[in-house]
């Protein structure tokens, strides 16, 4: 059976970009990464969130080979990051925590000191580079004249340089300003759609990432709780609707048997689109006085703090 | 091959794009030009020899300091400054990154000392002309062959010195305690070497300490502990390839988690 499933994907033209496969980190006594697996799929803005000490920066870590596993395996596109570290993490472009820099340098010598790393990238695709994060003006300055900005899109430049299929970013809005971190979340959702690069983000913050991503892995305490897509197309599917009305035990009766719960001045059902409109219908109908209609969606942080039953750092 | 190349590029252009790099080498041109200008009025029996031999014991002395710095530097810094991480996640192994960070020390090394011999030797021909080394050389050699043979065994000295922070610099990614350890040894080996001395033991033979300074053997007869050249190289190489297996073994391994 697990043979089948392996060769399946294998097979497939959908070959995860990242297999994790019970990945363990042991330090000392201490286990910092608790069995996890899971499979990166190609194409997509995968974010990766955990509250403070959950162990996404050591996960990211073993991924790019900067930290050994206690056991287990990762495969970048079917190479073992252990095993074959340098066909492995030549598919991979990664910022690790902030982008630091060689400072005494200038960006564009910065980008020639990576660009010499990998064989075949030339002046053009530097240039190319540096056009695409908006650095040209700045290039050929030193990057310790740099603000915080600048250098995380050095950061990005140096990154995507090699046209990797996989980039991975440790929390990469830490520090910016919104303008900079709505035009990072605009160029990943880019390279994600237009360039099938295979985005591998972390944060801690819920919310950027509910925008970010198609997908979010939970994990806490090193251990993977859950594996959710983020879904964008909302007003297909059924949502909870609450009504804001005057009498909600007479609303309940009145919608016998949709109502889902009562609230204090309000009630709670699972509706369609034209559903709230009959819905809303009946219970004017009825006498019923009706406030206000809205969906009580859940944001990802309610279901974050659903499934990680709160802030407890491990 | 080419590509290795590219590496050892990237590690030379690490160190030659600081200004400290050249602030260092100034150094060692400016003060043996201006010790000889100084001598040239100053001296009245002015020997080519003696000032070739003054300035290259004060300036090996000073690159010794210099190349320490760079070789504690070398993996701290990268440490430190947070960019290992984006150095060791491209498709090389850590053993190449290793060398090429080393093979770009010794470059340097040999680079400055190079220069430096070459400096003086013209400097002081053009200054005082050929003639007599009158007591700076010992008997029995040839000016020009002692002078060289002396840059050959400080080289190797301080070759050892350089690796043995690079070895620091690796295990404890302290650039600190790199430089202070390593110019401890440069230092204070004369000091330890003598108080070692006090002991008779046999295993201080392969003390370290008691093993710099080559040049001692250059002058004939005055062998040191009844040691000869060949032993005390030997002793070195012993460290020198501790040194760099330390450095190797450690750096491979390690957790980059800074």
């Amino acid at each position: 059976m697990e043979e089948d499933s392996v060769l399946e994907r294998h097979g497939g033209g959908a070959e995860p970009v990242v297999r994790l496969v019970n990945v363990t980190k042991r330090i000392g006594k201490r286990t910092i990464i608790d069995n996890l697996t899971f499979d990166v799929p190609p194409g997509e803005v995968f974010g990766f969130l955990g509250p403070n000490g959950s162990g996404k920066t050591t996960t990211i870590r073993m991924m790019v080979g900067l930290m050994r596993m206690t056991s287990g395996e990762i495969y970048i596109k079917g190479r073992s990051i252990r095993t074959e570290f340098e066909a492995a993490v030549r598919q991979v472009g990664a910022i690790v925590e902030n982008p630091e820099m060689y400072k005494f340098l200038t960006g564009y010598q910065n980008l020639v000191h990576y660009a010499r790393m990998i064989p075949g990238i030339g002046k053009r695709r530097i240039d190319e580079v540096v056009e695409l994060v908006g650095l040209s003006d700045r290039i050929h300055d030193k990057v310790k004249t740099y603000s915080l900005g600048m250098r995380q899109r050095l950061g990005v430049a140096q990154a995507i340089l090699h046209r990797p299929s996989l980039l991975v970013l440790d929390e990469p809005t830490n520090g910016l300003d919104p303008a900079g971190i709505r035009e990072l979340r605009d160029y990943l959702r880019h390279l994600a759609k237009h360039e099938g690069t295979t985005v591998f983000v972390s944060s801690h913050l819920l919310s950027e990432m509910e925008l970010m991503c198609d997908r979010v892995a939970i994990i806490q305490q090193g251990r993977l709780v859950d594996v959710r897509p983020i879904r964008r197309d909302a007003g297909a599917e059924k949502l909870e609707i609450l009504f804001e009305v005057d009498r909600p035990d007479t609303a309940s009766e009145v919608l016998d048997g949709v109502v889902l719960r009562t609230e204090s001045g309000g009630i709670v059902v699972t509706a369609g689109r034209e559903e709230t409109a009959d819905i809303n219908a009946r219970l004017v109908a009825a006498g019923v006085r009706v406030y206000g209609i809205r969906t009580v969606t859940k944001s990802l942080e309610d279901q974050f703090l659903e499934v990680t039953g709160g802030g407890r750092i491990g | 091959m080419a590509d290795f190349l590219n590496l050892v590029r990237n590690e030379n252009m690490k160190i030659y794009y600081r200004v400290r790099t050249w602030v260092m080498s100034a150094i060692l041109l400016v003060l043996p030009l201006a010790m000889s200008i100084i001598g040239r009025f100053v001296d009245d029996s002015p020997n080519m020899w003696s000032y070739v031999m003054l300035e290259s014991g004060l300036m090996t002395m000073l690159l010794s300091i210099f190349a320490v710095v760079m070789a504690a530097d070398s993996v701290a810094g990268e440490f430190s400054n947070g960019t290992i991480k984006l150095l060791l996640i491209r498709p090389w192994s850590r053993n190449k990154i290793l060398l090429s960070k080393y093979l770009a020390l010794l470059c340097y090394i040999v680079l400055n000392l190079a220069v430096f011999f070459a400096l003086t030797l013209l400097l002081n021909f053009v200054l005082f002309g050929g003639g007599d080394s009158g007591s700076s050389i010992p008997s029995g050699w040839s000016p020009f062959g002692y002078v060289t043979a002396w840059y050959g065994l400080n080289l190797i000295e301080m070759a050892v010195v350089a690796t043995m922070a690079f070895m620091i610099s690796s295990v404890f990614r302290s650039g600190g305690l790199a430089i202070g350890l390593s110019i401890f040894a440069l230092l204070g080996s004369g000091i330890i070497s003598s108080l070692l001395s006090l002991i008779d033991k046999p295993w201080i033979d392969y003390v370290l300490f008691m093993h710099f300074g080559l040049e001692r053997y250059l002058n004939a007869g005055e062998l040191f502990r009844g040691h000869s050249l060949g032993f005390s190289l030997g002793v070195l190489a012993g460290y020198y390839v501790l040194f760099l297996a330390l450095s190797w073994y450690v750096f491979n391994r390690r957790d980059v988690a800074s």
